[in-house]
């Protein structure tokens, strides 16, 4: 199917848009419900794109990115599956697995540039010395101007290439790279927590840290439980806190009354 | 972060309040919050970038203090989006008080580490499912006004809650400063309590990696029932899995239990037999592992970083890295579940 340069230009400024709200500006707009429809409009199959958009949506409602850690990407996975539909005639339910590796293409492309953009953040430290706002500021432009342009040139190539080019290099990855990275991303989460511990943590508040594992793996046993895990534990978590508060001003109003008596 | 941060500012007059037109101006920057999210800091940058504005206003007498106020304030920061104008709120008034830096940090990271995770309970897994989902069956049905009521759903939560605890959090904290500059240290513990707890929560809660490691451990003899339909011809063959054997070893006329011989209309046997099979038993290591501590992985994972952290001084892309090649290590030798 022929498409116009008006169409790839819009795919390209659709791409780089959603790229970025996915994770600043509003956080709804790349959602593949919006983009599904968004690009059904520019291919001329709004129907199509709709329904694609709506399936998709519903394979991946659970997966939001947690501590930082990605799941398969829901932009470049809802944009393919929308141009699959419409481009190559395929059925949506037939796309939404077929986008699947372009997916996880996705997941590892954004776990890469977070990992490269880590050395920016020595140059923003220099901005800070110096007191430079406009240099915070740029570094911020940069790097979403620097996301959505990756990823609209990635899902442009992809477009313009074919099912058959993008299913070449998503199938190029082999089985066994693909789990290692898969297990790899799953872990980058534990580097955050460790990083919150090592901010948070002193020797004498180690007990808590293994309380809270603790009464998570009771409480996430329950299969009824599980989607309220973190509200019921924070629930635990402020009571906790709220004696600690309470008994640390006692005995500070003591330790005060009793220096005033001596 | 390796320059050195005073302990206070130099000019430590209360700046003048913060006006309502700079607070709602740093909650549309609040939306840019990941803008340069990284692993190092994951949302300082945007952080900075947010509350900038107030600082510039508090700090605008005495550059220096602007610029250690920015310096720890690019501090690794890692809260959910919706929730940090509370964060900003608190913070500002803090800053806006100059309050020592130690205690501004304390409390900062007690409040992030507080609301990431129960934030991702009560926005990932319950707004977006529920308005997505909503949206998503009328978007099958072809409805064009799925994605509109998606988005204006979604955003009415969004906006409301930014502005809303932005304001709450500022006149909190400037109305409850005097108690908190002097409960400071109880309240950072309690704080520090609560963060610590959480995340020992979310070690468990959000900690996915399970290993798929079989290993043989010798087998079985399974007794398995096999019904097939047989010519008269050959049924000799069959004749010893059906037919009981006597204490001389003889054929006899007696079926084996289980066994069975019926005639069919078409003159074939119809013939059931109980037949050995040797089956491989392996051992699960996950299952294993579960059996003595549950999430044992996530939790030596997150110890072993944080010894790597604090005691050998990894930088967080080293730990990274360290990751990265575990996993494609261990992918090599397979043992991971599969993608």
């Amino acid at each position: 199917m022929d498409y116009s340069v008006i169409q790839i230009v819009f795919i390209f400024l659709i791409t780089f848009l959603v790229a970025i709200d996915q994770f600043s500006f509003l956080e709804s707009l790349y959602q593949p419900i919006v983009t599904g429809a968004a690009i059904g409009l520019v291919l001329g199959d709004l129907q199509t794109g709709l329904v694609v958009g709506g399936t998709y949506q519903l394979m991946t409602i659970g997966n939001m990115p947690i501590g930082g850690a990605q799941p398969p990407n829901a932009v470049i996975g809802g944009i393919m599956a929308s141009v699959l539909a419409i481009s190559a005639n395929l059925e949506p339910s037939l796309t939404v697995v077929t986008a699947i590796p372009f997916a996880l293409i996705g997941q590892y492309v954004i776990t890469l540039i977070f990992t490269l953009m880590s050395p920016v953040m020595a140059i923003a430290d220099k901005c800070a010395k110096r007191g430079d706002d406009k240099g915070i500021q740029w570094i911020n432009y940069l790097a979403m101007a620097a996301l959505g342009f990756v990823f609209a040139t990635i899902v442009t190539l992809f477009f313009l290439g074919g099912v058959t080019f993008g299913e070449t290099i998503a199938n190029a990855i082999p089985d066994w790279l693909m789990r290692g990275l898969k297990a790899a991303g799953g872990m980058m989460r534990y580097v955050g927590f460790a990083i919150l511990l090592k901010a948070m943590v002193s020797r004498d508040m180690w007990g808590f840290y293994f309380l809270g594992v603790a009464l998570a793996v009771i409480v996430m046993a329950s299969q009824s439980l599980k989607g309220s895990a973190l509200l019921l534990l924070a629930f635990v978590a402020f009571a906790l806190a709220y004696w600690d508060f309470q008994i640390q001003t006692k005995f500070k109003k003591i330790d005060e009354s009793m220096k005033n008596k001596s | 972060m390796e320059h050195n941060i005073p302990e206070e500012y130099k000019n430590t007059t209360p700046a003048k309040a913060l006006d309502n037109k700079m607070l709602n101006k740093m909650v549309w920057r609040s939306l840019f919050l990941q803008a340069s999210f990284n692993y190092e800091r994951m949302q300082a940058a945007g952080w900075l970038y947010a509350i900038l504005p107030g600082l510039k206003k508090i700090h605008k007498d005495n550059k220096e203090d602007l610029a250690a106020s920015m310096s720890h304030n690019l501090e690794f920061f890692s809260t959910h989006p919706f929730f940090v104008t509370f964060v900003m709120g608190i913070v500002l008034s803090l800053e806006q008080n100059k309050a020592d830096i130690p205690i501004i940090r304390a409390v900062r990271v007690s409040l992030m580490g507080s609301l990431g995770g129960i934030g991702e309970a009560i926005f990932w897994f319950t707004l977006v499912p529920i308005t997505a989902g909503i949206a998503s069956n009328m978007a099958i049905e072809g409805n064009i006004a799925a994605p509109f009521l998606f988005l204006i759903l979604f955003n009415i939560v969004q906006f409301t809650i930014r502005f809303s605890l932005m304001h709450w959090s500022y006149k909190l904290g400037t109305d409850a400063i005097k108690v908190m500059t002097s409960h400071v240290k109880e309240l950072t513990h309690s704080a520090r309590i609560f963060g610590i707890f959480i995340v020992g929560a979310l070690t468990c809660v959000y900690g996915a990696t399970t290993l798929d490691i079989q290993v043989p451990s010798g087998g079985n003899y399974v007794l398995q029932p096999v019904t097939t339909v047989i010519s008269s011809e050959e049924l000799v063959e069959y004749e010893g899995l059906l037919f009981a054997s006597d204490e001389k070893g003889n054929r006899t006329e007696k079926l084996q239990d289980g066994a069975s011989v019926t005639l069919l209309d078409n003159g074939k046997y119809e013939i059931t037999f109980i037949k050995r099979e040797w089956k491989n038993i392996s051992i699960d290591i996950q299952e294993i592992l579960d059996g003595i501590l549950p999430s044992m992985i996530p939790l030596a994972f997150t110890l072993a970083l944080f010894y790597l952290l604090s005691k050998r001084n990894f930088t967080p892309l080293k730990c990274i890295g360290v990751l990265l090649l575990i996993g494609i290590i261990g992918s090599v030798f397979g043992i991971w579940p599969a993608a």
